[in-house]
């Protein structure tokens, strides 16, 4: 950037392709779009974008015909003034939790966007994120950076790395455009960590012992007509050794089945898949992706940090390896050294952050299976051997049974990846029992009666006023969104 | 529904069109669009704001009516006073523009009526009403595009924020318009020179000010507003007045 004096060049290799699964994004997106000066008018038209509002969760719980829950993302009616749980386990009625306490999980049913054409760029009737094209958003990100941010973009391919005696990275040597020195060096290499990696040898922690899922055979589903009615809900879809992802751009589905050769063979899960996406799309190119579990064991070492899959990878499941490139990304920008001097202050308190944000990832992840009742097959007895959940998971899950997660305790951090709320939807969508004594709603009664009164209401006035996703989408590429 | 055909000297001889305002008429209604030709003459009555058009989202500019959908607080003056100004968009009604003809629609009340002005003369000239319909138009069709160019240029500079309007009524009653526009006077003062010379130039800077002096007028109807409210209960009259920002 050269506000400021500084200066940003991005070195990309022309051999690195894009790893294609990633194309549904947290709505911490838009922010942090909006904040980059990103029009979001042409992130729908150039990236194939649509509307995420959640995830749909069918056959984790149970396995049978009826089971499904949302994680949407709108948080709980009056969420900073009442927690819902207990009233709704008081409750005990036949209403989901989800439909309880927000709208979105009925607005996702109907097929209904989370805006009008009348709401400016960014804004929202109900929360949401995007479901895109990643490939065409990472070019469409360059461009921005280059035309709009005065990021200088050269494509070469390093060759070899030269370190100063104290081990920081002076320069990068590349067989194009020879040496290209630098302050800091951020290692967005992907899986080979060329930098953090190889060159500072940080190590890598597997955690494929509590995430079993190791391979993803992804493939992209057209649609039977142009005007397909549109999901704006990632489907997770449980299967017998893992799970797939069905997501809704506006030009084709992109599906795929993450699992864990452990517990099936590549014959069975393409089969699966097959199943899946029905049998007149067999001859469908399947691209096959290893799925390495874990992350470095630090991410910030001398004058190098890195972002993305050179930091760490996980199953897609949540979105969650893109909230956590935004979240770094923001850190390093927020946080900058001003000089060498201080660098590796701010890298230690970057690697303690990034840390726990991973321990938060795994556990939430990890809590998607431990939660299942299903035992069909090695893969979901397994995942609920304790031996396989993390201890700090371990000893929330016993708390929990006695009081439900909201504003206390855990999640205290500024920026938690996924907020209180997110855990009672997965708990309480998966149908855990959390204990309720009596005397322990009376307080908040009132509160919590207006704020369902509030839910019922706010859902009448979105499923009269919004539209449809594939109509709205329509509309943004004839009209274009108003900038506010 | 609508039926809208060409006008014709020989098909529509006979026609006369009630151009009354009234809330039969359609009338009722708390925001309508205006163009940037109009912006003189509502200063004195009405807000001038921006809204969008629900279909597609696009800016348009308009004259603020009343504080409730459906509520004309100027109804009354309009039906009591010919010369009250009353915005084009309703004046020409039951017309439209077809290309450079004047179409009618056939089903509008207005017509329906079977009373009112006649549009032409025995001899088929046009009367003075449908030739003030015509002049009607030869603002409205430039002007709506004038206003359309204004409005992008506006959006370029970051010159268009949202408002709240929020009026407490004498009744206790509390009003929060929202969708409206307006003026960022932020931004304006920041502009750099030859952004304002250019403003000044186009005509803008004036239409700007207009824009930002018609403000005043919510507080007009909001005082307009709370007077007929006590009137109508003329025990409860209380002290201070409507509160409006």
């Amino acid at each position: 950037m050269k506000a400021g004096g500084l200066s940003i060049t991005l070195v990309e290799s022309s051999d690195i392709r894009a790893i294609g699964v990633g194309e549904g994004t947290w709505p911490t997106m838009r922010s942090t779009l909006e904040r980059m000066g990103v029009s979001e008018t042409a992130l729908f038209r150039e990236c194939d974008a649509a509307f995420k509002q959640g995830a749909k969760f069918v056959g984790w719980t149970t396995g049978e015909a009826d089971d499904a829950y949302y994680h949407p993302l709108m948080v709980p009616q009056g969420f900073s003034r009442v927690n819902l749980v207990p009233h709704w386990l008081r409750a005990g009625g036949t209403v989901s939790f989800c439909d309880f306490v927000t709208p979105q999980g009925r607005l996702c049913d109907a097929g209904l966007a989370p805006k009008t054409i009348a709401h400016g760029e960014y804004r929202a009737a109900a929360n949401y994120a995007y479901h895109l094209d990643a490939g065409k958003f990472g070019l469409f990100m360059g461009r921005h950076c280059r035309e709009k941010l005065g990021v200088r973009h050269v494509l070469a391919d390093v060759e070899s790395v030269r370190q100063s005696e104290t081990g920081d990275i002076e320069s990068v040597i590349t067989r194009q455009a020879g040496r290209i020195d630098g302050d800091l060096f951020i290692d967005c290499t992907g899986f080979s960590a060329l930098l953090l990696g190889k060159t500072l040898g940080v190590g890598f922690r597997e955690c494929g012992d509590v995430l079993f899922c190791d391979t993803a055979l992804a493939v992209q589903v057209p649609y039977e007509s142009p005007d397909a009615p549109l999901a704006s809900q990632t489907i997770s879809t449980a299967h017998e050794a893992g799970w797939t992802w069905d997501i809704c751009l506006p030009t084709r589905r992109g599906i795929g089945y993450a699992y864990s050769s452990r517990h099936t063979s590549e014959e069975a899960a393409r089969e699966t898949l097959l199943r899946y996406i029905g049998p007149e799309h067999k001859d469908l190119p399947v691209r096959k992706i290893p799925i390495h579990a874990g992350h470095r064991e630090t991410f910030w070492k001398n004058n190098c940090v890195a972002v993305g899959l050179a930091s760490g990878f996980l199953e897609p499941l949540e979105s969650s390896a893109i909230v956590l490139v935004e979240l770094s990304a923001k850190l390093i920008a927020e946080q900058l050294p001003a000089c060498r001097e201080v660098m590796d202050l701010v890298a230690k308190r970057f690697n303690e952050n990034t840390m726990y944000r991973w321990g938060r990832i795994i556990d939430f992840l990890k809590l998607h299976y431990v939660l299942t009742r299903r035992t069909d097959t090695a893969f979901w007895r397994d995942n609920c051997d304790p031996a396989t959940v993390p201890e700090r998971l371990r000893e929330l899950l016993t708390l929990w049974r006695y009081q439900s997660p909201w504003f206390y305790d855990e999640f205290d951090r500024l920026e938690e990846v996924f907020p209180a709320a997110s855990y009672q939807y997965v708990l309480y969508g998966m149908g855990f029992k959390t204990e309720v004594a009596p005397e322990e709603t009376v307080d908040t009664a009132a509160t919590a009666l207006r704020c369902v009164q509030d839910n019922e209401k706010m859902t009448g006035e979105l499923s009269m006023r919004l539209p449809t996703n594939r109509e709205l989408l329509n509309k943004i590429h004839q009209y274009g969104l108003q900038p506010i | 529904m609508t039926q809208i055909v060409p006008l014709s000297k020989e098909k529509h001889r006979e026609l006369k069109i009630d151009a009354r305002a009234s809330a039969a008429y359609g009338d009722n209604r708390h925001f309508v669009q205006v163009i940037v030709n109009e912006f003189p003459h509502l200063l004195v009555h009405y807000p001038i704001l921006f809204g969008k058009e629900a279909a597609t989202g696009q800016f348009f500019c308009g004259a603020m009516l009343g504080f409730i959908e459906g509520e004309n607080q100027f109804l009354e003056d309009w039906q009591c006073d010919a010369q009250f100004y009353r915005p084009l968009s309703l004046q020409r009604e039951p017309f439209y523009a077809q290309g450079p003809e004047l179409a009618i629609d056939l089903d509008h009340p207005r017509v329906a009526a079977g009373e009112g002005k006649p549009l032409f003369s025995d001899q088929g000239e046009p009367s003075r009403y449908l030739q003030s319909i015509i002049w009607a138009f030869q603002d409205l069709v430039p002007g709506i595009e004038r206003t359309r160019i204004f409005i992008a240029r506006l959006l370029e500079l970051d010159l268009i924020e949202p408002i709240d309007i929020e009026v407490e009524f004498e009744d206790g009653t509390l009003r929060q318009c929202e969708g409206l526009y307006t003026i960022n006077q932020d931004t304006l003062s920041r502009l750099p020179d030859p952004v304002v010379l250019e403003l000044f130039r186009r005509g803008y800077l004036t239409l700007i000010q207009l824009m930002i002096a018609s403000l005043k007028q919510v507080r007009e109807m909001a005082r307009a507003k709370n007077a007929r409210l006590l009137e109508r209960t003329a025990a409860l009259a209380v002290a201070p007045g409507a509160a409006a920002r």
